[in-house]
């Protein structure tokens, strides 16, 4: 633990020595306050009961300095995103949209797809929650997006550290907890329309609503479509490996996308009795860079392609993800009980055309039960269950939950990446938050967990030989092998909350865990977007991280301060590690990649400092650092793949008085400096530092006793060209995207 | 004083990460094309002979191994790392195509290393463009690709 501490000390001195050198600091977020009355009826509604009145508070965050609060009483680093800085930040994904948030990153394909890091961690490890329940997607893939409609997210809970002993295993870097919008508060019906278009890839979407509500029912339907062309950049051409490729019109070929979603929701609530189902299906399209599927070098007909820039053609992915949740809440004396029921599917296909790579047959056989376009699909369906009793009692908010959750995921396709698999996992958990003082709270969880996955075997379609005439059975290579694993798990966080006048104080101390998932495991075939030959390993342990975590908080005059230092450690990070090796059977020749385990020490900080300057006025810094290195292993001394590079943003906002039609304008520039990323580990490459200019401005209008909320960004204002360090096509060298116009028009009825 | 403190003590810590600290490898390894490197982007070989296969290899640190593959290019998908594009035959399905995948170790140590192997392309595979691609690792676990393409008559 020393050492930890000391690293802990280290770099809180060396990002104060240097803060103002380098933005390289990290940072805390600041919120805006406002409500809208709607919610602060139902506030007081509810206050009347003393239990429901805390429960409300605690389930749905709509209380005037809720995100304050919130700071103040949870012991981990958390953030609370609400739907005005979505709106106002609106990017193509909703990652994107929160990539503002410091400590937030994304993984980011084409402009339509992306998912979440957190500190620098992703994939597996953070875990993303849609109303009470955990998202399952494809997590392992870096092409794949988070299928979640971010019109449909109202307001967002980023717990930026392990949270496993709350929400269980992934939850070791962190939690995204999107949820809905609060049930309408008046009788009668109201809607909204929300439409948009974007200039770089001739986006255009929107989303409408429609709500009622009388008595003790509601109901809500919700429908959001995008379309969009391929994106651009500022670059004629680009080389993959030393391949030149020359963009038509600077545009990515072949980047173009679609997506529709829809949701609904009927809930009824009663004085102790409360339940709403939730139906939600996201469905999204979108092409790969056609030049480079994956890392491998295309040619394409470039003819066809550039012929029309919004048209999705071969390689593409197609994903539907269908949600059922059904959330129900009693609550009695002291007592809050609550059970969320939830069935998931998540229907995924890359679409490419058959290329034979390694042993492959140079025909593709008619007999095979699949399209020659279809590379891989992949198909999960999870049943979960979560029930928990609250019970608030004079000093002590005492918590109980258990939750179980089985998943079953089948494979097709030409292409092998991962096997079938199933798993199920049960885990039960207490907490208690003891407020000991006025001004002091301490908090303590503990968790039991247990998994089980279970993993089919896998056989080639072709013989692993260069003459297939002469092939035996054993030519065909089974990819995975059938096998069980069991993973039991035990973690526990401590944490303390003070809270003097102005500032707050908080620290904790925890351990999380992540199961290792089926690819970690099981993989054993070659992926061809990378040529490399990545090999799972069945005796994997499940990853067990132990963090400190530190907050401060300043409130005082015309300040507000946020410092948010963090060190992690894990004893047995679980890292795909590239050896010297080159396979020839299973491998077709191409390097070898093992998932092994190592020793990781990471640490690193937020920050953020917001001075209103006059009532009009402010400005705001927001910095993050994460520093990342493996201290054992075949890569020790090297850092961790995707680690964003230290970034920060200065900013100032002005908000005059309304003039005219024109109510509560904003208008706001972003500095983001982001810096050199050298810390690299194989195959990344170092990726240069660049400074971007933001431009945002809005003002709800009025016209005809009407309202009308419009939004107006302008992204990469100087259209930049720069490489993003996390970004799936940094390998290839394909820059962000170049400036774009965003105008968004919102209007409540 | 406290400042002084935190200071000697981040100052102790960093030192002594330092100390047993060799620097980490951070540069792929290079396929170096010289006068004797065979084949070459755009090279014509003949069914039935024996491909003299010779490329210098070079790394910083420590070299791993290479690997060599060569398939058809019928279909004008691309593999090729090289600019220049060759004088390529009609797209056509193929029938027999030549199919070679092989990995070669390089010995311990070395920070250059000639790769050479005999290839031989059989007399009665289709003729046509192909792929020759070399991948090369180093011992850390860069890998370079090479992808040049070639025609065989």
């Amino acid at each position: 633990m020393l050492p930890l501490l000391l690293v802990f000390v280290g770099s809180l001195y060396l990002s104060g020595a240097e803060a103002s050198s380098v933005p390289f600091q990290a940072g805390l977020f600041f919120l805006d306050e406002k409500e809208s009355h709607g919610h602060a009826a139902i506030r007081r509604d509810t206050l009347a009961m003393d239990t429901l009145g805390r429960v409300q508070d605690l389930e749905l965050f709509t209380v005037e300095g809720r995100a304050e609060q919130l700071r103040r009483e949870e012991s981990s680093a958390i953030e609370l995103i609400r739907q005005d800085f979505i709106r106002e930040n609106r990017g193509g994904s909703l990652m994107k949209s929160l990539e503002r948030v410091p400590g937030v990153n994304l993984i980011g394909i084409g402009s339509g797809a992306s998912k979440p890091l957190i500190r620098g961690l992703g994939f597996n490890q953070v875990m993303v929650v849609e109303n009470g329940i955990k998202h399952e997607g494809q997590q392992w893939g870096a092409d794949h997006g988070l299928e979640v409609d971010q019109y449909a997210a109202d307001q967002i809970v980023i717990v930026k550290g392990p949270a496993s002993f709350k929400y269980g295993s992934d939850a070791i870097a962190g939690v995204i907890d999107i949820r809905e919008k609060l049930a309408p508060a008046e009788e009668g019906l109201g809607g909204g329309v929300e439409i948009g278009a974007r200039s770089n890839n001739a986006w255009f979407g929107g989303s409408a609503n429609v709500f009622a509500r009388k008595g003790k029912w509601f109901g809500e339907a919700r429908l959001t479509a995008a379309d969009y062309g391929d994106f651009r950049v500022p670059a004629d051409s680009v080389f993959v490996y030393d391949f030149g490729v020359a963009l038509s019109d600077n545009q990515v070929r072949n980047t173009a996308g679609r997506e529709l979603d829809f949701s609904g929701r009927v809930g009824f609530l009663g004085e102790n009795f409360r339940n709403i189902l939730l139906f939600s299906q996201v469905y999204t399209r979108s092409g790969f860079f056609a030049n480079a599927h994956g890392l491998e070098p295309r040619q394409v007909d470039a003819k066809l392609h550039d012929c029309s820039s919004r048209d999705v053609l071969l390689p593409y992915q197609e994903v539907r993800h269908t949600k059922l949740i059904n959330r129900a809440s009693y609550a009695v004396g002291r007592n809050f009980v609550q059970l969320d029921l939830g069935y998931q599917r998540n229907d995924r296909q890359e679409w490419s055309q058959y290329v034979n790579h390694g042993y492959m047959p140079a025909i593709y056989p008619s007999e095979l039960p699949y399209p020659s376009t279809l590379e891989r699909a992949f198909d999960k369906e999870v049943f979960s269950l979560n029930i928990k009793d609250e019970l608030f009692l004079e000093r002590h908010d005492l918590s109980f939950g258990a939750s179980g959750e089985y998943q079953r995921n089948t494979i097709g396709g030409w292409g092998f990446l991962i096997p079938a698999f199933q798993q199920y996992s049960f885990g039960v958990y207490g907490m208690d938050k003891f407020r000991i003082h006025p001004l002091w709270q301490l908090t303590a969880a503990l968790r039991y967990d247990h998994s089980q996955i279970e993993v089919e075997a896998y056989q080639d379609w072709f013989p692993s030989v260069e003459d297939a005439s002469q092939a035996t059975s054993e030519d065909y290579l089974f990819r995975a092998e059938e096998f069980r694993r069991d993973f039991n798990s035990l973690v526990w966080s401590v944490g303390a909350n003070y809270s003097p006048g102005n500032l707050s104080l908080k620290a904790n101390l925890g351990t999380s865990f992540r199961m290792p998932i089926a690819k970690e495991l099981a993989a054993n075939g070659v992926n061809y977007h990378y040529f490399r030959y990545e090999k799972g390993d069945p005796t994997l342990e499940p990853e067990r991280s132990l963090q400190l975590d530190f907050g401060a908080d300043l409130k005082k005059e015309n300040w507000l301060v946020s410092f948010s230092p963090f060190v992690n450690f894990f004893s047995n990070y679980i890292y795909l590690n590239p050896t010297s090796e080159l396979d020839i059977l299973y491998g077709a020749g191409n390097q070898v990649f093992n998932y092994t385990q190592a020793e990781v020490l990471r640490y690193g900080a937020e920050l953020s400092v917001v001075r209103q300057l006059s009532k009009q006025l402010s400005l705001e810094l927001l910095g993050e650092y994460v520093y990342s290195e493996q201290m054992s292993g075949g890569k020790k001394g090297f850092t961790l793949p995707f680690s964003p590079s230290p970034s920060g943003i200065l900013n100032a906002t002005y908000k005059p008085k309304g003039v005219g039609i024109f109510e509560n304008p904003y208008f706001a520039v972003d500095f983001r400096v982001t810096a050199k990323q050298s810390n690299i580990v194989p195959p990344e490459k170092v990726t240069p530092g660049y400074q971007l200019v933001h431009l945002r401005a809005g003002s709800a209008i009025s016209v005809f006793r009407q309202t009308i909320q419009a939004d107006l960004q302008v992204q990469n204002l100087l259209n930049t060209r720069y490489l993003n360090h996390t970004s799936f096509y940094r390998l290839i060298n394909l820059p962000e995207a170049g400036r774009n116009v965003a105008l968004s028009l919102s209007y409540q009825f | 004083m406290k400042k002084y403190l935190i200071a000697s003590l981040a100052a102790l810590l960093f030192s002594s990460c330092g100390k047993d600290e060799k620097p980490i490898d951070m540069e792929y390894p290079e396929i170096v094309v010289t006068a004797d490197s065979f084949p070459l982007q755009c090279s014509v070989l003949q069914r039935g002979t024996t491909l003299q296969f010779k490329a210098l290899f070079r790394d910083n640190a420590e070299l791993g191994g290479f690997s060599l593959d060569i398939h058809h290019n019928f279909d004008h998908h691309t593999h090729s790392t090289e600019v220049n594009s060759c004088v390529e035959d009609p797209v056509k399905s193929p029938v027999k195509p030549m199919l070679l995948i092989q990995t070669f170790p390089i010995p311990d140590g070395l920070t250059e290393y000639e790769g050479t192997a005999e290839i031989e392309i059989p007399a009665d595979i289709d003729p046509g463009d192909y792929h020759f691609m070399i991948r090369l690792t180093d011992d850390e676990g860069w890998q370079t690709l090479q992808g040049l393409s070639i025609k065989i008559q």
